[in-house]
């Protein structure tokens, strides 16, 4: 299996040993590496006729490279910080624009979350993660976890969602009593209200939404 | 003389008199004491001739003299700083990636295309970075910026270090440089990995390179 | 050092905060500040990243928040930038991403770059500086700024490029310096015939004497900010007389009232 660890907070390393070892990462990532590597491009979005849809409609956003090898092979995001988190077993939800690297062996493939995110771009796609091994997910700053439990639902801004783990149901919010004096909207007007048992990943910035930088 | 850092995205220098330092031009952020900062007509040292030469190479990058007493902070778009002390070296480096540097350090261009020809100019264009790159030669300090963080490898000789050219900062030592193509034409015709070329170093020393495909 | 939780495991070296365990009016990480709100607290728009609570965020120009605004808020410039929070529970506030600050103000004075003012405490009271781009913060209480890198505080004497200044506490005299040995030496001259050489692009700063204090960042105009008055060519430059673009021709800007596009019209530049 894969070994992955962060050089640093935004530079990830990933060791692979040989034979069938591969890391899924994201299209372009790769900064440098030592040994040998050969890089595959992977359609993105996952399998299946889900996948197809995904990949039409997010173009080249979500396109994975399969990377096979022995070595050392360096990713990079822009400047993002890395989180890293290893699985066993559970599942995790990623905005799909902040994966970064998944263990090959990890299955991914891609929820829709509704229509409702269309018109903000964002929260339209996310890609789930799961079996064993480690994922690397990208935030724009460090990302903060926030908990959510029965009694405390938790809601968030959707440029700021990253991912998120648990049992979550998620709910799109909007005009939390948005009075405004000539009927502009305050900025927040649309959050993502999250209510079950789990953890939700917030980035401390607003930028990195799937539609681009609006 | 040293640069202080700050912070990450900041450093300090101090300036006494006789002794100059070079920065890019707009990336003194403050200052104490009096300094002057004048633009470089000839375009850092070698006269007129020289100046050309950058000009030719894309790599003419506004540089500023500075001069005085007193202390100066730079820093440059946000970007990441990071200091490199040369104790002799000499380090290669993209001109606009030059936040400020030692007076005292000799500056050079070096022709990076060592295999000349098509694959040079390819280099060039991959990158979007002249095919000279400035070289800084004696003792003295670096501050270099960066998009993100700044990553070291170390370079052993046979062992090749990889690197996607929009992600090198520098590098020192004695290193050779050539630009691989690691994919066949099907995957560079619009189905490629986006790792189509990479700088392939390989010698003693060690390479740079920032946590982003961004270039400055 | 993974931790667990019910549900898996999380990145290593992270703590999971929940409503009771976010920090009251501190910063949770360099980048992010989390507000313990019960009552009100001004802030710009689009720097809430999350929230736990019953929270209400209501534009400026409100009808019920018209005694608060008159107490609070004296910019009609930005008023369209700003909402109130109202309610109880955590608030979360980021930034870009930017190193995020908050500072505490007893019976003081901080003028602050208004792009970098995130929010604040309605005990202070909001007025515009007249240095264009900046706000000034007077009272007792705190307030959130953001910076891109740490925010560094020098003590005067010292001269500050425009655009790095992020504010300053107490100064009596922000005034202009010019380096005037350029313009008049050898080189200004060679520059105007010749057109060759340029500018160092530091012939103008911002001078600080006295006592006080004053905030530098790494630098730029990467924090979109609003002038106030006359609208200068680069960030905090007065006296370049042009448009910024963001701002409206001529130098001339007009109020931006409640019920205008605000961050989105200067976003887009319209």
């Amino acid at each position: 299996m894969a070994q992955l660890r962060l050089q640093g907070t935004k530079v990830l390393a990933a060791t692979l040993g040989g034979g069938g070892d591969t890391v899924k990462a994201k299209n372009g990532s790769m900064v440098a590496y030592d040994g040998e590597m050969t890089f595959k491009k992977l359609s993105g979005g996952g399998d299946g006729v889900r996948g197809m849809v995904t990949r039409r409609l997010t173009g080249e956003q979500m396109t994975v490279m399969e990377v096979k090898g022995q070595g050392t092979c360096y990713f990079a995001d822009r400047a993002s910080d890395i989180n890293l988190v290893r699985l066993a077993g559970e599942k995790l939800h990623v905005e799909a624009s902040n994966l970064l690297c998944t263990d090959g062996g990890l299955r991914t493939g891609t929820t829709f979350t509704g229509l409702r995110g269309a018109s903000q771009g964002n929260g339209l796609f996310t890609t789930s993660v799961e079996g064993t091994g480690w994922a690397a997910v990208m935030s724009d700053g460090p990302a903060v976890l926030l908990r959510v439990t029965r009694d405390t639902p938790l809601q968030v801004d959707p440029g700021a969602y990253v991912a998120h783990q648990g049992d979550l149901r998620r709910s799109f919010q909007s005009g939390v009593n948005f009075r405004t004096f000539m009927g502009e909207g305050s900025g927040e007007s649309f959050q993502v209200r999250f209510e079950g048992d789990g953890v939700v990943y917030v980035q401390p910035s607003e930028r990195n939404t799937l539609g681009g930088d609006v | 003389m040293p640069f202080r850092e700050l912070s990450g995205k900041l450093v300090e220098a101090q300036v006494v008199p006789g002794q100059r330092l070079f920065s890019q031009r707009g990336a003194m952020v403050g200052y104490r004491g009096e300094v002057t900062f004048t633009p470089n007509v000839q375009g850092g040292q070698g006269g007129l001739m020289s100046m050309i030469g950058r000009r030719v190479a894309g790599e003419a990058t506004p540089l500023m003299t500075v001069e005085g007493n007193g202390t100066v902070m730079f820093g440059h778009g946000g970007h990441h700083v990071e200091v490199i002390n040369l104790d002799g070296d000499t380090l290669c480096v993209e001109a606009d990636r030059l936040l400020a540097f030692d007076g005292s350090l000799q500056q050079g261009t070096l022709f990076l295309g060592r295999d000349g020809g098509v694959m040079g100019m390819v280099r060039g264009q991959v990158s979007g970075q002249g095919l000279f790159t400035t070289t800084l030669t004696g003792r003295g300090s670096v501050a270099v910026m960066a998009h993100g963080g700044i990553l070291q490898l170390p370079l052993t000789p046979g062992h090749p270090v990889h690197v996607d050219p929009q992600a090198y900062v520098a590098h020192f030592g004695d290193v050779r440089n050539k630009l691989s193509s690691a994919l066949g034409w099907r995957d560079m015709v619009g189905r490629g990995s986006g790792e189509a070329f990479q700088l392939e170093l390989n010698g003693s020393g060690a390479v740079f390179v920032q946590a982003s495909e961004e270039k400055l | 050092m993974t931790s667990q939780t019910p549900h898996g495991s999380v990145p290593q070296g992270y703590q999971v905060f929940d409503a009771a365990t976010l920090p009251a009016n501190d910063n949770v990480n360099p980048y992010a500040f989390s507000v313990d709100l019960d009552g009100q607290w001004f802030l710009q728009k689009g720097k809430m990243i999350a929230y736990y609570g019953q929270i209400d965020f209501q534009g400026i120009g409100h009808g019920r928040l018209d005694g608060l605004v008159a107490g609070s808020f004296h910019s009609p410039l930005h008023a369209a930038d700003w909402v109130v929070a109202e309610g109880r529970g955590k608030l979360l506030l980021a930034d870009r991403a930017f190193d995020i600050n908050s500072f505490d103000l007893e019976d003081g004075n901080l003028t602050v770059r208004s792009g970098n003012l995130l929010a604040f405490d309605p005990a202070l009271t909001l007025k515009q500086s007249i240095i264009p781009g900046f706000l000034t913060l007077i009272g007792t209480g705190k307030f959130v700024a953001a910076s891109n890198g740490e925010v560094h505080f020098v003590e005067p004497p010292v001269r500050v490029d425009p655009q790095a200044l992020v504010g300053w506490a107490d100064c009596p005299s922000p005034c202009h310096h010019y380096d005037h040995q350029y313009m008049r030496g050898v080189l200004g001259g060679m520059r105007a015939v010749t057109g060759l050489g340029g500018a160092s692009g530091e012939e103008h700063q911002f001078e600080f004497v006295g006592a006080g204090t004053v905030l530098i960042q790494s630098t730029e105009t990467l924090l979109a900010d609003r002038s106030t008055g006359q609208v200068p060519q680069q960030a905090g430059v007065p006296g370049d007389g042009g448009s910024g673009g963001a701002g409206g021709p001529g130098g001339q800007q007009l109020p931006q009232l409640p019920g205008q596009l605000g961050g989105l019209q200067r976003r887009f530049g319209l």
